[in-house]
């Protein structure tokens, strides 16, 4: 039982491999000073992902020297934690909030209409490469539910439709692309009344 | 020693307070955390200095926390020299303006939404800010210091009675720190509900050395928010707690483990520690006792079940945070191998003020069985999103729909999810039990760590229940495979269920993985079916409605609703504008829906809302 703790097995450093010099240099800058049992591991990755906006493979294998491990656990670890990332996000990702606040105020609504306007499945890239969906956690802005995130910024309390004007702005079909805010609290007017026409 | 040293900092603390509790210049105090930061609070703060400064304004621009009250934010209170503060609600940066040229004035901004006068009298026409339906029966101990001091300065914190927790322990021996835990009663808040003070005492009977301290401050629990609140608002409550728990359980080194959604708490905390290690209550010989005590905060990366206790000992150990198998207990083999404890935030926060004011002072809040103050954040179907802190043993209802507002105007309450995902459910008419754990357990539920949402009735309780499978399965380590594979069962027969195609076996099915996922080794596997449970439990009528008749009362599971036109309007037009599938078509004049392409999004019934109808699938006549 105790073996669990005393855990990566120690092996010998394996030497890096593929990837350009500079870019194995400028991974190695970042992590120095780093070492094995320090609690170091997490902060590795997120140098690195802050530096580069993910984690490039060639990073696995001189963190496994680094770390004393082999690259096969540096790699379950990154798969392991879901904000760390092995390839480079879309141009231009919206970021969809999945916790129950926003469940519950129809979210799910305004992922389906994203998924169809962006023409992209949530976790994956539109084919031309452009636009990402990313699912994140609740982080508790649960006053702005449901909303998605662009570039740091949090759009809510959307409607489906204000997502959908929101995302084909964002895609440039409805005029000039654009990522306006709704103004928090902004007020807007009401609509008139709908009017029932008699068909025959 | 240690004493004479205390006074001086003190001292010299109070003089920085004193700016801010007395103020003799106009003070306004704008609130910054992450709830108030995504509503545009640091653009307040920003306007608010630059206009001051090139108005050339008398006034003082400070930051504070949140006070938890996330549905007025961004909050800006006004404090004039000898008068009580002004809290204006909603003061996004274009409205700073005209608020400093009323302050100048020096009246209550009239334009502007003052939603209340600080303290207890109320003032010029506007309430009490204790007096408001969301404050009124909150007892602040653990948010004294949310939204009214500046988290960023350990002065303030100091100023307000920090750190003499710290002082009266040191002058005690631990076990005495540990007894008068014990005599205050607390237990983890993180949702175990195991006693602290025995905890503590594991720990300090372990023989091996370093012994390791840790704060879960993994708040993954989605709609839970409380810990965020309190670490961006008064970080050094949970510095100071955890330095009293290093001394008490004779531990070398603290971590702080913070989720990675949280940047902003992982800044403050960040500050706090180096703040607190420059004034010499962090690191070598604190406050000139012997005792040492280091302390560290880590950034996590994003994994649910880092917030169970070993799979976070797991993550600070450089693997996969997958939870390890018990015993050995943390306390016998935790970090490296070593003697460690885990607690929870408020657990930790709460130890200084058991110091500081006794055990008996702590202990009158509360119910016979509970003691203390708890905190809860409200979210979902509720009018006022926020954070809150009430006595233990407060009805849940009292919590829900008098502070919290209830569901929006015109709806009812269906169910109460207490903390967490894996909490489960009450119904409505058991909203009265009091807030805390034992009425919960009765009803198969646990109380959590506190994040309560709230379900009104046009929510599908089969589609909560679909979410929280998912969430269960998506964070599921792989160790065990009741809890990978049987969570993903669960969730195919859930998804089965709403679709229209569920049989009645599956309700046995469903029990059977329930029963079984009871063998995981975490809480994680074995709370995962609570939800599901609850649903078998209190709301079976619903659950069979959506087997037996193919139909969803709330029209939410998408395989059993269909949208039709029932009417032609004049805002159909809109409706085939906004459809993002081009469903809505126009056939000679004549609109209808092409049920292949329509992705039941909603969109066009929000255009066309008396047009447009969500009607069962498979209605019957």
């Amino acid at each position: 039982m105790f073996s669990q703790a005393s855990h990566n097995s120690r092996l010998t450093p394996v030497e890096p491999v593929a990837g350009s010099t500079e870019l194995l240099a400028r991974i190695s800058e970042l992590v120095g000073g780093l070492s094995p049992d320090k609690v170091d591991l997490l902060k590795a990755f997120h140098r690195i992902q802050h530096e580069f906006g993910y984690v490039p493979r060639e990073a696995v294998p001189l963190l496994a020297g680094k770390f004393r491990t082999t690259p096969a656990i540096i790699y379950g670890t990154i798969d392991f934690y879901s904000e760390v990332r092995l390839a480079p996000s879309a141009e231009t990702t919206v970021e969809w909030c999945s916790g129950p606040a926003c469940l519950l105020k129809g979210s799910l609504n305004i992922r389906r209409a994203l998924e169809a306007i962006l023409d992209c499945e949530m976790n994956r890239t539109s084919a031309d490469g452009k636009f990402g969906l990313r699912l994140v956690q609740c982080d508790g802005t649960c006053h702005l539910a449901p909303l998605v995130r662009h570039e740091g910024r949090y759009i809510g309390p959307l409607t489906v439709s204000e997502s959908i004007e929101w995302a084909r702005r964002l895609k440039g079909e409805d005029g000039r692309a654009s990522t306006q805010d709704r103004g928090a609290g902004a007020e807007e007017e009401p609509p008139e009344a709908e009017r029932l026409v008699e068909t025959e | 020693m240690t004493l004479p040293r205390y006074k001086e900092m003190w001292q010299q603390a109070e003089d920085v307070w004193a700016r801010t509790a007395r103020p003799v210049r106009t003070l306004i105090k704008v609130g910054v955390a992450t709830c108030s930061r995504v509503v545009g609070a640091e653009e307040t703060l920003q306007v608010l200095r630059s206009e001051v400064h090139e108005r050339a304004f008398d006034f003082e621009v400070m930051l504070t926390g949140c006070p938890g009250l996330c549905y007025a934010e961004p909050l800006v209170e006004v404090v004039q020299p000898n008068a009580p503060g002004i809290l204006y609600q909603r003061v996004t940066a274009d409205k700073v303006p005209s608020l400093l040229q009323a302050v100048a004035e020096g009246g209550i901004a009239q334009d502007q939404q003052a939603l209340a006068v600080m303290g207890d009298q109320e003032s010029g026409g506007l309430p009490a800010l204790k007096s408001i339906e969301f404050m009124r029966g909150q007892v602040r101990r653990l948010m004294a210091n949310c939204g009214v001091t500046d988290p960023e300065n350990i002065d303030h914190y100091i100023a307000r009675g920090g750190y003499e927790g710290l002082v009266r322990a040191l002058g005690m021996k631990p076990v005495e720190v540990i007894d008068e835990l014990k005599k205050s009663g607390l237990w983890g808040r993180g949702g175990a509900a195991f006693s602290t003070g025995l905890k503590w005492e594991f720990l300090y009977n372990a023989k091996r050395k370093p012994k390791y301290l840790i704060c879960n401050a993994d708040e993954g629990d989605p709609g839970s928010f409380v810990n965020r609140n309190l670490m961006e608002s008064d970080p050094q409550l949970l510095v100071e707690g955890m330095i009293i728990g290093g001394y008490a359980t004779d531990a070398d080194k603290g971590f702080i483990y913070i989720r990675d959604e949280y940047p902003l708490p992982v800044e403050r905390m960040e500050l706090a520690v180096q703040q607190a290690r420059e004034r010499g209550l962090v690191g070598e010989n604190i406050l000139g006792s012997d005792f040492s005590f280091e302390l560290e905060v880590v950034r996590g990366a994003g994994s649910y079940v880092c917030g169970d206790e070993t799979g976070l000992l797991s993550s600070l150990e450089d693997r996969r945070g997958m939870p390890k198998i018990k015993p050995p207990f943390p306390a016998q083999a935790g970090v490296f191998a070593m003697p460690s404890n885990i607690n929870n935030v408020e657990s930790y926060t709460n130890v200084p003020l058991i110091m500081r004011h006794g055990a008996e002072w702590w202990a009158e809040m509360g119910s016979e069985k509970h003691k203390g103050t708890k905190m809860f954040s409200l979210s979902g179907q509720v009018q006022r999103v926020g954070i809150l802190e009430v006595p233990l043993g407060t009805p849940t209802g009292e919590v829900v729909m008098r502070m919290g507002g209830g569901p929006p105007e015109g709806r009812k309450l269906k169910a109460v999810q207490p903390g967490g995902p894996l909490s489960g459910v009450i119904p409505a008419s058991d909203v009265d039990i009091p807030l805390e754990p034992d009425p919960y357990r009765e009803r198969g539920v646990l109380m959590g760590s506190g994040g309560l949402v709230i379900l009104d009735d046009t929510n599908c309780i089969v589609d909560l229940c679909i979410y929280f499978e998912w969430f269960a399965e998506d964070e599921s380590c792989g160790r065990c495979t009741t809890c990978f594979a049987g969570t993903r069962r669960m969730l195919e027969i859930l998804r089965r269920i709403s679709s229209g195609r569920g049989r009645l076996a599956d309700l046995e099915l469903i029990k059977l993985l329930g029963n079984i996922a009871q063998n995981a080794n975490c809480f994680h596997g074995q709370g995962a079916p609570t939800a599901v449970m609850s649903m078998f439990r209190f709301f079976e009528d619903e659950l069979l409605e959506h087997v037996e008749r193919k139909r969803c009362p709330a029209k939410v599971c998408r395989g059993l609703v269909r949208y039709e036109v029932r009417h032609h309007s004049d805002r159909l037009p809109a409706a085939e504008a906004i459809c993002p599938t081009n469903a809505v078509v126009r056939d000679n004049g004549a609109y209808r829906i092409d049920q292949l392409k329509c992705i039941k999004c909603d969109a066009c019934r929000e255009q066309a809302p008396y047009a447009i109808a969500v009607v069962d699938e498979f209605a019957t006549a």
